[in-house]
């Protein structure tokens, strides 16, 4: 842990917090925890109407992303996902004032638990796959995938797509077109996406980050799920692809859900809360997608570090995941194409 | 003509002390980040000399336009710059 920065003025923020819980706040103690580039995270200890609590308060960094959502629109998706019965941390207070710490933060209820993508794979491997957490992992995105449009609360998402594959690849040309490096197996991925597009679904939330590592786990089970700033419309496959794919099962790769699992346990899990069967042929169509999504955001990342802004050895690493990830895109492409001939 | 050893020689002579020597006596907390500078040494050993393609915007604009879509030398081709990329960042994954 580090220290908290010093800029923030507890005593302000003691206030604030009191007036929007409607009983006195007292921080103890306030502890940095782990932080980005993106946002940081605060932990506090406080009593609330004296009643001892544990929070942790989020709020972005000066340099955010352009791509992601801001603190007020993850604070607004949490309550939508606590309400709709996902596994997050219980958001409590949001605020939009920035004269109160100097940003946007939102303060939610501290959660139990790890969110490391190589030791939750590794766990998992080490017992032959853990299928009980793969059906919880299908069971909790089933559960997003209940929240659909309209919703009046999350009009900062827009309105969905008509067709989630056209509006996913029309923002993959324009993310390469923005980058300027020309990447021919990319656009090969892509068109064959374009050539094999599946009819569209009614949109639904799609989380698009839901992957091992993005769940925090205690005990081999889901006790939060995290990074909720790509969120946006979209089929729900988008989701089942991204969480599936080669790319995001941290080394363990015959266990098809996210490193921790067998498919049919995952999709299994969905169609029980979800209602309804998720097309395989369709999830398969995604892993394409997430794996082309995936080398588009992987490729940015060393832009940052090339561009002097953010020289960072962690990004200009990244960047060398790009040739693999496109070699996965050739295949998946090549077989996408047979299967339907 | 340059002195020998080679930079190839270099980086791998210096990657190995540091796997083998350094990394043990570090603390846990720095061994990611050595492992990453392991890394990268790496991928500039195998970089050096190694064959680079020029560009190909006309190409990947073709595949878009759906232009390339029945040409059957289109994946090979593909498969072989790939495989190229993949000799410097990450030969093990072919």
């Amino acid at each position: 842990m580090h220290p908290a920065e010093p800029l923030m003025d507890m005593g302000r923020l003691a206030a604030w917090l009191s007036e929007a819980a409607g009983a006195p706040v007292v921080i103890f103690t306030h502890a940095r925890l782990s932080g980005g580039a993106i946002q940081q995270n605060i932990a506090l200890s406080v009593t609330c109407g004296g009643v001892a609590e544990t929070w942790v308060l989020r709020t972005d960094n000066a340099a955010t992303l352009a791509v992601s959502l801001g603190r007020g629109a993850e604070f607004a998706l949490l309550q939508a996902a606590h309400a709709a019965g996902v596994m997050v941390a219980e958001p409590l207070f949001g605020c939009e004032d920035r004269s109160v710490i100097g940003a946007p933060f939102f303060v939610m209820r501290r959660v139990s638990g790890s969110a490391a993508g190589h030791a939750a794979a590794k766990r998992a491997a080490a017992m032959g796959g853990d299928a009980a957490l793969a059906a919880e992992h299908g069971r909790q995105i089933a559960r997003i995938h209940r929240i659909r449009p309209p919703r009046a609360d999350l009009g900062f998402l827009g309105e969905p797509p008509a067709d989630a594959t056209a509006a996913f690849i029309a923002r993959m040309r324009g993310r390469l077109d923005e980058a300027g490096t020309p990447r021919p197996a990319l656009e090969y991925g892509l068109r064959m996406m374009e050539r094999q597009a599946p009819a569209p679904l009614p949109a639904v939330l799609c989380h698009n980050d839901f992957r091992t590592g993005n769940t925090m786990q205690d005990a081999g089970r889901i006790t939060a799920v995290l990074d909720w700033e790509f969120a946006a419309w979209g089929d729900p496959h988008e989701d089942l692809g991204w969480f599936t794919a080669r790319c995001w099962r941290f080394g363990q790769n015959h266990l098809e859900a996210g490193g921790i699992g067998p498919m049919e346990a995952f999709l299994g899990g969905y169609a029980a809360e979800a209602g309804w069967q998720p097309d395989p042929g369709r999830v398969r169509f995604w892993q394409l997608g997430a794996t082309i999504r995936w080398a588009v955001i992987a490729a940015d990342q060393a832009a940052r570090h090339l561009s002097g802004q953010e020289p960072s050895l962690e990004l200009a690493l990244t960047g060398h995941m790009v040739p693999e990830l496109e070699w996965d895109v050739l295949n998946q492409a090549e077989a996408l194409h047979a299967g339907k001939a | 003509m340059l002195e020998k050893p080679d930079p190839k020689n270099l980086l791998e002579t210096a990657r190995a002390l540091l796997l083998e020597r350094l990394l043990p006596a570090l603390p846990e907390s720095a061994r990611l980040e050595a492992r990453m500078v392991a890394s990268a040494m790496a991928i500039a050993a195998r970089g050096i000399g190694a064959a680079n393609s020029a560009p190909e915007p006309e190409l990947a604009a073709a595949i878009r336009a759906g232009a390339l879509d029945d040409d059957p030398g289109l994946l090979p081709r593909l498969r072989e710059r790939a495989r190229e990329r993949l000799a410097v960042s990450n030969p093990r994954a072919l």
